[in-house]
């Protein structure tokens, strides 16, 4: 009998779709958690600013006063929820969580204005969460500056401001996060069905004693590997294009750049992860030793992929380990394909590491797999 | 006869502890060779280096010629085998796994078809041939499993315990299709714990704290001169109350063991103990009636005797070093 180095893959392929097939509780676990967290994330990394709640000291009462409430309004970060008649209430408000910022307007606001004097206005804001924070410290200051170079504008008689800024948000015009980390959400999200599903597919047939049975057969390692892999690759295929979906009609994500390019990028990315599942499964002796060796894999490929966090502003140590995950480049392909629209020539050397990812983890496993027990 | 398994000081050692110790054997071609001791002596061990997935420490194996560490890829085309666990796919039908087991080895189209039918007929399985294997009882798992490591039509078919676990009826009728096999020239190693299988074997090996301290025809092994000491019998004595009666017999003189078999017991006396003798003394604890007859050694008896014996050698060994 000549030596075939996928002998038995069609063996393996019948049983392991028919395996999958049957077991809901497999499916079940690869698809719904995904799903949940894939919009869980979508809102909640949800960034943007809107509608924070402020309240109102005005202590001037005058149009001009309520016309530049309006104005902090009108930018859509803040609402207002209600007046109060002292400073020691704004900040109790404050304290209480049900106000994120407070606004004082001193009693001589306009008149001040009007002369020519500095009209003093106190912002409270709760700093406790800096993101949102510093978007309602730049707002306000964004509006006391449109409104303080209006009056000067008004008295030297100019209609213009001498330097006009016409900023252009390139590839996400709106500034919507949701378009930043959903490409990211994607690959973290891809993560938990695959890698775990293969690693039990091993691990399973091990506990079961089925594996000795398989190890006695001439059955070749590549082609054990390979079916083991197959059928999980199709779920998790099946599985990205629903993720995409949801991007694009639930989160409005346009997607600027090759379909194609996604896809095949997605597919790589998939094996990347079912070929670590194979490994851990290779190594580990049972379940539980699985999901621990898992998990050591996943929290990482969460912090330092730059799903989150810029990898940029990372210490080098942190920034290495990025380098490592197939994660890091998933996410910047998606990006880069999603967002930017980017073309081939531009991101193929993310594609490339991938793919060398991808293929070098499935032959270690395969090789590290050997045919014996003990 | 063609010489089918030969092993030659086959060792396995897991770090300090020896499983299995310069074990020495050889089946030929189209017998059974029963392979007995008691658990954790070493059996699965043997198996599993025979079928090269387990590495031997030292001592080398042939299968059909095949070295089993230099040729395991051309031996394993050539044997079946059956573990403990009767491993199958629960997710998978009877049919199912017959099919992926023929596919394991290449087999296809109406080739497969064929043979899973003919092992269908053979095994029985023809009214549960869409169920799932995991709804199966323990007897047709076991049936299942067999046919499952017969697809490929192997010549050398390892079973770990085949019978373990499974009811009388079941235990028979898979003898019966062994002895059907070994007409057909298909070499068998079958590891038990049962005697009665051992007797149908047509060599046995016993393997006890890791060494293989007995292995030959069970004829010859119960003519063994260590279980027939010189100047002794053994009386089988069928009587009511066997236990009280096994005391009343430890304590007369000449006979120098005893041993409850079910409803009668075993006793290995001197030449010169009398059935009178023995009668008498039942009577005196209150038992009539005895049946007294000559016997000789049963394998249990066999095995029995030398394990004992290479205990106490052992023992001895110990002492001196």
């Amino acid at each position: 009998m000549k030596h075939r180095p996928f002998r038995g893959l069609g063996a393996i392929l019948f049983k392991e779709f028919i395996v999958v097939w049957r077991d809901p509780m497999t499916l079940f676990f690869m698809f719904f958690p995904p799903l949940v967290e894939m919009i869980a994330f979508g809102y909640a990394l949800d960034t943007d600013v809107k509608h924070m709640a402020m309240v109102i000291f005005n202590e001037d009462r005058t149009v001009d006063s309520r016309l530049f409430i309006d104005r902090f309004v009108n930018t859509e970060t803040f609402r207002v929820v209600g007046e109060v008649q002292s400073i020691e209430a704004m900040s109790s408000e404050i304290r209480k969580g049900h106000a994120y910022a407070g606004l004082q307007i001193p009693p001589k606001f306009t008149q001040n204005v009007r002369a020519g004097f500095p009209a003093q206005v106190q912002l409270l804001v709760d700093g406790s969460n800096s993101t949102t924070a510093l978007q309602a410290l730049n707002t306000a200051l964004a509006v006391a500056l449109t409104q303080s170079i209006e009056s000067l504008l008004r008295e030297t008689g100019r209609h213009n401001v001498p330097i006009d800024i016409r900023p252009q948000m390139l590839y996400n015009p709106t500034m919507r996060s949701p378009n930043f980390y959903i490409p990211g959400v994607i690959g973290i999200v891809l993560q938990i069905g695959t890698t775990f599903a293969t690693a039990m597919a091993v691990v399973r047939e091990r506990e079961r004693g089925t594996l000795e049975q398989l190890l006695v057969s001439p059955l070749s390692r590549w082609g054990l590997m390979l079916g083991k892999l197959v059928p999980y690759l199709c779920i998790g295929m099946t599985m990205a294009v629903i993720l995409f979906l949801i991007m694009r009609f639930l989160f409005s994500v346009p997607i600027n750049g090759s379909v194609i390019a996604m896809m095949f990028s997605t597919l790589v990315y998939v094996f990347a992860l079912l070929s670590l599942g194979l490994l851990v499964g290779t190594k580990a002796e049972n379940q539980m030793q699985a999901l621990q060796m898992s998990m050591t894999y996943m929290l990482p490929s969460v912090f330092f992929s730059g799903f989150v966090f810029p990898r940029e502003t990372m210490p080098w140590i942190f920034y290495a380990l990025g380098t490592l995950l197939p994660a890091t480049y998933f996410i910047s392909l998606m990006r880069a394909i999603i967002l930017r629209g980017a073309h081939f020539f531009e991101y193929w050397p993310h594609l490339i590491i991938l793919l060398i990812m991808s293929i070098s983890l499935f032959c270690v496993c395969a090789l590290m797999f050997r045919k014996k027990i003990g | 006869m063609e010489t089918m398994i030969e092993c030659k000081d086959l060792t396995k050692r897991f770090g300090n502890f020896t499983a299995v110790d310069h074990v020495s054997f050889s089946v030929e071609k189209g017998s059974i060779f029963g392979f007995l001791g008691p658990n954790g002596s070493g059996k699965s061990t043997v198996i599993r280096m025979l079928c090269g997935i387990l590495e031997p420490s030292d001592g080398t194996a042939r299968i059909g010629g095949h070295d089993i560490i230099r040729e395991g890829e051309a031996i394993k085309e050539m044997i079946g085998y059956m573990s403990q666990k009767f491993s199958l796919y629960d997710e998978l039908s009877v049919n199912e796994n017959l099919i992926f087991a023929g596919k394991l080895y290449d087999l296809r189209g109406r080739e497969l078809i064929k043979r899973r039918d003919e092992l269908i007929a053979i095994t029985h399985l023809e009214r549960d041939i869409n169920k799932r294997a995991g709804l199966l009882s323990g007897g047709m798992r076991q049936r299942l499993a067999m046919a499952c490591s017969l697809m490929h039509k192997p010549t050398v078919l390892f079973l770990d315990e085949p019978t373990a676990g499974i009811d009388p009826v079941a235990r028979r009728e898979l003898w019966d299709l062994l002895f059907e096999f070994t007409a057909q020239g298909m070499t068998l190693f079958v590891t038990t714990h049962y005697m009665d299988e051992a007797e149908r074997c047509d060599h046995v090996g016993y393997i006890y704290m890791s060494k293989l301290i007995v292995c030959g025809e069970p004829d010859e092994l119960k003519q063994m001169a260590e279980v027939n000491p010189p100047g002794t019998r053994r009386l089988d004595v069928t009587c009511d109350h066997v236990t009280t009666a096994l005391r009343a017999m430890r304590e007369l003189r000449g006979v120098r063991s005893a041993t409850v078999f079910g409803q009668s017991m075993h006793l290995l006396v001197d030449e010169n103990v009398r059935r009178a003798e023995i009668d008498e003394k039942l009577n005196g604890v209150g038992i009539s009636h005895a049946e007294i007859h000559e016997m000789g050694p049963s394998l249990e008896d066999v095995f029995v005797t030398l394990s004992a014996k290479y205990a106490g050698e052992q023992q001895q060994q110990q002492q001196a070093a």
